[in-house]
């Protein structure tokens, strides 16, 4: 393969067509794996979902708030990340693009490769809010609010526009 | 001392009194608005005697707030690309632009190479007549190398069908299109060339350009001559496979790629693809041939897949004119000879996996077929473009094409003839040192290259002789050089003077910028079994001495 990405986590690298073909496989159709970001409720899913996790992680014996928020935090971060950051390629339809987005994460194929779209705002927004929103409510030992900062900003580490 | 400090103390007594003042002022404020007392118990709240925290907080919402003012970029696709310009630079640029006529009136190069096309009144054949002279010329620039072209039993073969079937067959063969003859016809190449299975495809250009991608995808690994003709070149581009290349008509150097690739693969772990060897029976470009066996014993070495393009030497090679497989008698699609168990089909059977050939060349019809194994050519009924989105080829040159392999099969004396016929012009032909002939001896189609002056050709023996050229470029290490504009008109001039002697011959035509290399200005001299010895004779000692006249002249 030509383009590696590199397995590492902090990495910001630009992963973008690499040639003339790879642009027309790409623009043949539209990209259904990436387009349902702009889509209705697609924004209100990520807030819906956490407030459900939080009921769901509080009913566990034995929770207190202190873990419970970083488990929020740290639990949607992670799922995000797998989601936007890790599984490349398209899972359904892929023929009608001839594999030109193997290599691209669901962040990258959003807008087509534009930064600061609605949507990538909306999902930078939405972890430094519950960021703050967590550390509001408890009183996090320095222990546990290490633990919060590190996975917001290994978070937001993908997320910055590529160079 | 004391003196000092009253003074300062009074010059600053004023700018004290003035900060307390407005911070008084905008404590008020901010309490007057609503809401502010939230605020104030949130940051308190947050602050947990750390100011640390708070600093952290603030940083995190101004990172947000900035966020959400960036105003969005272009997408990837244009924006290395894009220059921006100014409204007045627009505005410029549309009122200087004149459209361009939709027709170009034609340069004096192109009018001097339209002019040059001889137009055939008539039919196509051996022995047509020109339409401003009216003379009977010897045709030596159609691939008719049966001879079958106008042959009366085909004819009236075609005439009956015609009456019975109407012209053409009306749709894609997937859907309505596939006419009995058609399947008629699959089954005679099957027959004749001994494989499993043949598709037809309507026409021969876009055959191999659609067995490539219906194959190999992205991902797939491709090692191609770098010989191959163009419709190859764009089969490969098409399937967007990872491509290698291999120096022309050198086994050796393909043995050299496939090592390569072997071991890149072992060192990265990558997961096993689909592996192909594209190349050409006899090389549409400059007629040379494959070394088969040799290439099949390569291909079972290193576990490849092979695509054979036999567009020129289906019908001009072997006994019977089955192609390069009856020359070296290697068995084509499942080896009948082997043991083979039912229940698994095993792919060591096989010999050549896709084998492609023109009915157009060989059989003087039209189209090319591609045979193979049972589940080689089920899969292209699907998954071939050409296939799919073509209309399938008329009945009654299907019926031409079966009646031709009929002809062949009882006639093999047509082969023998053609292949005489060849001997004799290429002895004529290849005393000449003014020119050289880079093709096979046995193929009927060979290429006639101006020879370049000796001091043009520095090889430097030691240096780079024996480096391997980059798989990855279709350029070689030392690619020839040759002044393209000039070999064409010299070329141009021979083919007058044969013109003016009674025999037609033509230069290669090839889309000058369109390949991915430029192939060398050549004469393309194509022999067919329907002339006579004393006609070849004939021929090639007109050719000669038009090669004489105007290449003698340069030295």
């Amino acid at each position: 393969k030509a383009r590696g990405r590199s397995a590492s986590i902090v990495k910001v690298e630009n992963v973008g067509p690499s040639s003339q073909e790879e642009v027309l496989d790409q623009s043949a159709y539209a990209n259904v794996n990436a387009e349902w970001v702009n889509r209705k409720g697609a924004w209100l899913i990520h807030p819906v979902l956490i407030v459900a996790g939080k009921i769901l992680i509080d009913t566990l014996p034995g929770m207190t708030q202190q873990v419970s928020w970083t488990l929020t935090n740290t639990l949607y971060i992670a799922f995000s990340y797998l989601v936007f950051h890790y599984a490349t390629g398209i899972p359904f339809d892929n023929e009608l693009h001839g594999g030109a987005y193997d290599d691209l994460t669901l962040w990258e194929q959003i807008d087509e490769g534009a930064q600061y779209t609605p949507a990538k705002k909306w999902l930078i927004t939405v972890p430094i809010v519950l960021f703050l929103l967590s550390t509001h409510f408890t009183h996090y030992n320095p222990i546990l609010f290490a633990i919060n900062l590190t996975a917001l900003i290994l978070g937001l580490l993908p997320k910055l526009p590529q160079v | 001392m004391s003196s000092a400090m009253a003074s300062t103390s009074a010059n600053l007594e004023p700018l004290f009194s003035f900060l307390a003042q407005s911070y008084t002022t905008i404590e008020n404020g901010f309490n007057r608005v609503p809401g502010s007392a939230v605020i104030a118990r949130y940051v308190r709240s947050s602050h947990q005697n750390d100011p640390g925290r708070t600093l952290l907080e603030l940083v995190l919402a101004v990172f947000a707030i900035w966020t959400l003012l960036q105003s969005r970029t272009r997408a990837d696709k244009g924006d290395r690309h894009f220059i921006q310009f100014s409204e007045k630079e627009v505005d410029e640029l549309v009122n200087e632009w004149t459209p361009e006529p939709l027709a170009e009136p034609l340069s004096p190069q192109e009018q001097a190479e339209l002019d040059s096309i001889p137009v055939i009144a008539g039919a196509q054949g051996p022995r047509p007549r020109l339409a401003n002279t009216g003379k009977t010329v010897l045709n030596f620039t159609g691939t008719n190398f049966t001879g079958l072209a106008g042959n009366d039993d085909i004819k009236n073969k075609a005439i009956e069908t015609l009456r019975k079937y109407g012209l053409g067959s009306c749709g894609p063969p997937g859907f309505y299109g596939t006419v009995d003859v058609h399947m008629d016809l699959e089954r005679d190449l099957a027959d004749f060339l001994g494989t499993e299975s043949t598709i037809l495809y309507s026409q021969g250009f876009s055959t191999v350009s659609s067995v490539i991608p219906a194959f190999a995808k992205r991902g797939d690994i491709v090692v191609a001559d770098r010989g191959v003709n163009f419709a190859i070149q764009k089969g490969i581009q098409i399937s967007r496979s990872t491509v290698r290349w291999f120096d022309h008509n050198d086994l050796k150097s393909l043995e050299d790629v496939l090592e390569g690739i072997a071991k890149e693969r072992k060192k990265k772990k990558a997961p096993l693809t689909k592996m192909f060897i594209v190349t050409e029976g006899i090389f549409e470009k400059d007629g040379q041939m494959v070394d088969l066996p040799k290439l099949i014993e390569l291909k079972y070495k290193y576990k490849y897949r092979l695509i054979l393009d036999e567009s020129i030497s289906f019908g001009s090679v072997g006994r019977t004119g089955r192609g390069l497989t009856e020359l070296f008698n290697v068995p084509v699609g499942v080896d009948r000879s082997a043991k083979q168990s039912p229940s698994h089909w095993e792919p060591q059977a096989s010999q050549v996996d896709m084998l492609i050939g023109s009915v157009a060349n060989g059989l003087a019809s039209c189209g090319g077929f591609c045979a193979g194994s049972k589940y080689v050519v089920y899969h292209q009924r699907i998954n071939s473009s050409a296939f799919v989105f073509s209309a399938s080829m008329p009945p009654l040159l299907s019926v031409s094409a079966s009646e031709g392999i009929n002809i062949l099969r009882n006639t093999p004396s047509i082969l023998s003839t053609l292949q005489e016929n060849v001997r004799t012009m290429r002895s004529v032909l290849d005393r000449l040192d003014c020119i050289t002939i880079p093709s096979h001896p046995a193929s009927a189609m060979f290429h006639i290259h101006v020879r370049s002056a000796p001091n043009a050709t520095l090889h430097l023996p030691g240096a780079s002789a024996g480096k391997p050229s980059n798989p990855n470029s279709i350029v070689p290490r030392d690619p020839q050089q040759f002044d393209i504009e000039l070999e064409e008109r010299l070329l141009q001039e021979v083919v007058e003077e044969a013109l003016s002697q009674g025999v037609l011959i033509t230069r290669a035509r090839r889309l000058r910028a369109q390949e991915m290399v430029e192939a060398r200005p050549s004469i393309r001299v194509a022999v067919s079994a329907a002339f006579s010895k004393k006609e070849c004779e004939k021929a090639a000692n007109v050719i000669k001495a038009a090669l004489v006249k105007v290449l003698g002249k340069r030295r």
